[in-house]
């Protein structure tokens, strides 16, 4: 291969990926609104086919999610963890790599952070510096576990050739059972009746401010924003980012321009479950304090395959995806006391609006049809 | 693409190989391998392993003519849960075993309608078919539970109705093989005959090769005169009923339907996908496929009455280990070459 050959290649290269990259971003936006709102559209219809009230239901959806000052700190909890592990599974399907497992690393990482604060908590000074000690010490561990989890699977597809998307959703069944078996066991605190660990102490807490509610920080709030902030960094700016994507898109031109597509994989699924990884650890830190049988809590890390897609994998988009799914998790909290329509419904709807997501030729002939454009 | 080719020949010399090795190490450990391995084990076994094979032969058909069913877990959970409120419709409180036939029949049916929907999505609108069979999957997880609370106002509906074991006179006398095939559950047996037909089909038919044809080269198949994308449609609503019928039967195997957690289903629709790539794409390697991880997940009983300390939580697990170990060995699976490609013919 000549100096010109490979010159031509980066250059074919540069072009489809600025093009797969900025492939309209108004279309997007359309298709996103448009599923969402066919996905809710057809919940208020399911909603009064089942004998309830549709507008009643809208009405409490929206009180859920922005009502008061309450709502919106729940909406925004929510949120955190919704954009970051939503950007987790974006770093992945960025490089055309399904990680399914982020609810896996999400739980892997938040376990190894409450472990690794109750077992440094006695060695390290108690009050402010112990705690922002132990929080960023407790954080670096669900990190590193987070993506020592995710590498498995990357590790497997990039030298075993296995299918990533079944072994990601393997993993995470097995994460949530060894967690729930240690949360019932070995690391059960003493004195539990329910399979839940010791607490972490209290100064291990993030300040409250602005919303003066025990389990959301408006500085967890910022340290998910630097993250989605870093990571958009990295994939337009770095070299790194860069091989990512263009392997993601073009396998052979990529191998062909000299990257190593076997160590991007096992990279790009690290870096996926390094931040679902800090979702874990804000998740343990933030709101729970404790860990508990993994079978019990969100399922943060599906949804955010949910995010991850409305926002075309862009880790920008995640944030306004992430709040819509903040938003109607919220409202579910708010649905589960103040309405009799079964709170379920609304997952129900999240996967609606991804299967909408998934066809964008529907909208388009839609739009066609309908004389919108539809010139493409 | 046979029984005799090569790729499988290997498969199943490798799994003979590492059944044979678990023998060797229950061995060395002084294992009661009698007591384990009893006809009771294949019996739960093959129940167990009933839903994941009728789960994989449908993905199966799916795949082999150029679309990835990844939804079948959903629609498994759409089985489950329509049967259950049908069985409940129908026989109220205390449901014969004629209403749940009944409730079992239509809830099949309304995985067609489903799968109709599912079908066009993929194939006339060419929606995303990784995206779009996960989204089933999340659907699945929300009305599944959302249908067992408007019946039940409860995620886990009480106890319904299971179905009976067929006994056939004479055959049932068999030592060992009569308790295991000929007194046992009709969806067993039936789900053996489907595997059996299946392979026929697809190996034997001039339609099967059709299917092939469609996942394998859709141009030739097109040049020579068939429609494409019906064979697939075709392909892909019959996934979805095997899909739902697995459902259905994890319901009337169980007798109840459970909501929490990943739902009753719990991942048996994976599995089955994993069953067939273990299978190499062959019917009755998925079947065999199936019946592994079947055995797998009722060890847990058989450790338990041999007195085997292994905590249950951890025994639950053999079955996802096991399939991220198969996947690891034998991960490279040719997979039908046109596979994920929407086609568009040029007339």
């Amino acid at each position: 291969m000549t100096d010109a050959d490979s010159d031509r290649a980066r250059g074919t290269l540069d072009r489809l990926a600025d093009r797969l990259l900025d492939a309209s971003v108004g279309e997007r936006v359309a298709i996103a609104t448009a599923s969402t709102g066919l996905a809710l559209l057809i919940g208020l219809v399911v909603v009064a086919l089942a004998g309830y009230d549709s507008m009643a239901f809208l009405e409490n959806v929206a009180v859920g999610a922005f009502g008061d000052a309450n709502a919106l700190a729940r909406t925004l909890k929510f949120t955190t963890l919704f954009v970051l592990t939503g950007v987790a599974v974006a770093i992945a399907f960025r490089a055309g790599v399904f990680n399914i497992g982020v609810q896996g690393q999400f739980v892997v990482g938040g376990f190894a952070t409450v472990v690794t604060i109750l077992w440094l908590a006695p060695l390290l000074p108690t009050g402010a510096t112990g705690g922002v000690l132990l929080m960023l010490l407790g954080t670096a561990a669900g990190v590193v576990a987070g993506g020592a989890y995710a590498a498995i699977p990357g590790v497997l597809k990039a030298y075993g050739d296995a299918n990533e998307i079944v072994t990601t959703i393997m993993l995470n069944f097995i994460a949530t059972g060894v967690v729930g078996y240690f949360v019932d066991g070995p690391f059960r605190g003493e004195g539990n009746r329910a399979p839940n660990t010791a607490r972490i102490p209290e100064y291990v807490s993030l300040p409250r401010l602005v919303f003066d509610v025990p389990d959301f920080s408006v500085v967890g709030l910022a340290v998910t924003l630097a993250v989605v902030v870093a990571v958009a960094w990295v994939l337009a700016r770095t070299r790194f980012g860069y091989e990512m994507v263009t392997s993601g898109h073009q396998v052979a031109a990529a191998t062909f321009s000299g990257v190593n597509a076997r160590q991007t994989v096992v990279a790009t699924m690290t870096l996926s479950g390094m931040v679902a990884g800090v979702a874990g650890a804000l998740f343990a830190i933030m709101i729970q304090g404790y860990y508990s049988d993994p079978a019990g809590i969100g399922t943060y890390g599906f949804d955010a395959i949910a995010v991850s897609l409305l926002a075309a994998n862009n880790p920008l988009g995640v944030l306004p995806a992430g709040l819509l799914f903040g938003g109607l998790d919220s409202a579910g909290s708010h649905l589960r006391i103040n309405s009799d329509v079964p709170v379920q419904l609304i997952d129900g709807i999240i996967g609606l609006v991804v299967l909408f997501v998934a066809a964008p030729e529907l909208f388009r002939m839609a739009a066609v049809r309908l004389g919108l454009g539809g010139e493409d | 693409m046979d029984l005799a080719d090569s790729g499988t020949q290997r498969r199943l010399g490798a799994a003979v190989a590492s059944v044979a090795l678990a023998i060797a190490v229950a061995l060395a450990l002084d294992w009661p391998l009698a007591d384990i391995v009893t006809v009771g084990f294949v019996e739960r076994a093959l129940q167990a392993a009933t839903p994941i094979a009728l789960a994989a032969l449908g993905g199966l058909y799916a795949e082999r003519s150029g679309v990835f069913n990844i939804g079948l877990e959903g629609f498994m959970i759409f089985g489950a849960a329509n049967t259950g409120a049908l069985v409940w419709l129908i026989g109220g409180e205390s449901p014969t075993q004629a209403d749940l036939w009944l409730a079992m029949a239509l809830a099949v049916a309304l995985s067609a309608v489903y799968t109709v929907l599912f079908a066009v999505l993929l194939i006339r609108y060419k929606a995303n078919q990784i995206v779009a069979g996960l989204a089933v999957w999340f659907v699945g997880l929300g009305f599944g539970p959302f249908t067992a609370v408007l019946v039940w106002g409860n995620r886990n509906s009480p106890g319904l109705v299971s179905v009976e074991d067929v006994t056939v006179p004479v055959l049932a006398d068999v030592p060992v093989l009569g308790p295991i095939l000929f007194d046992t559950s009709p969806l067993v047996l039936f789900t053996i005959v489907l595997a059996v037909a299946a392979w026929v089909f697809l190996y034997r038919t001039r339609y099967g090769f059709w299917l092939q044809a469609a996942g394998e080269n859709p141009e030739a198949l097109d040049t020579a005169g068939v429609d494409v994308n019906r064979v697939r449609y075709a392909a892909v609503i019959f996934s979805g009923v095997m899909a739902g019928f697995a459902g259905a039967v994890l319901l009337a195997h169980a007798g109840s339907f459970t909501g929490t957690g990943q739902t009753m289903v719990n991942g048996r629709g994976w599995i089955g996908i994993v069953a067939y790539l273990f299978g190499n794409y062959n019917p009755l390697g998925a079947a065999a496929a199936a019946l592994l991880f079947g055995g797998l997940d009722m060890l847990q009983i058989q450790f338990q009455t041999v007195g085997i300390e292994f905590p249950n939580r951890l025994v639950n697990l053999f079955p996802y280990a096991a399939v991220v170990l198969v996947l690891t060995v034998w991960g490279s699976t040719r997979m039908p070459s046109a596979l994920g490609e929407a086609y568009e013919s040029d007339d």
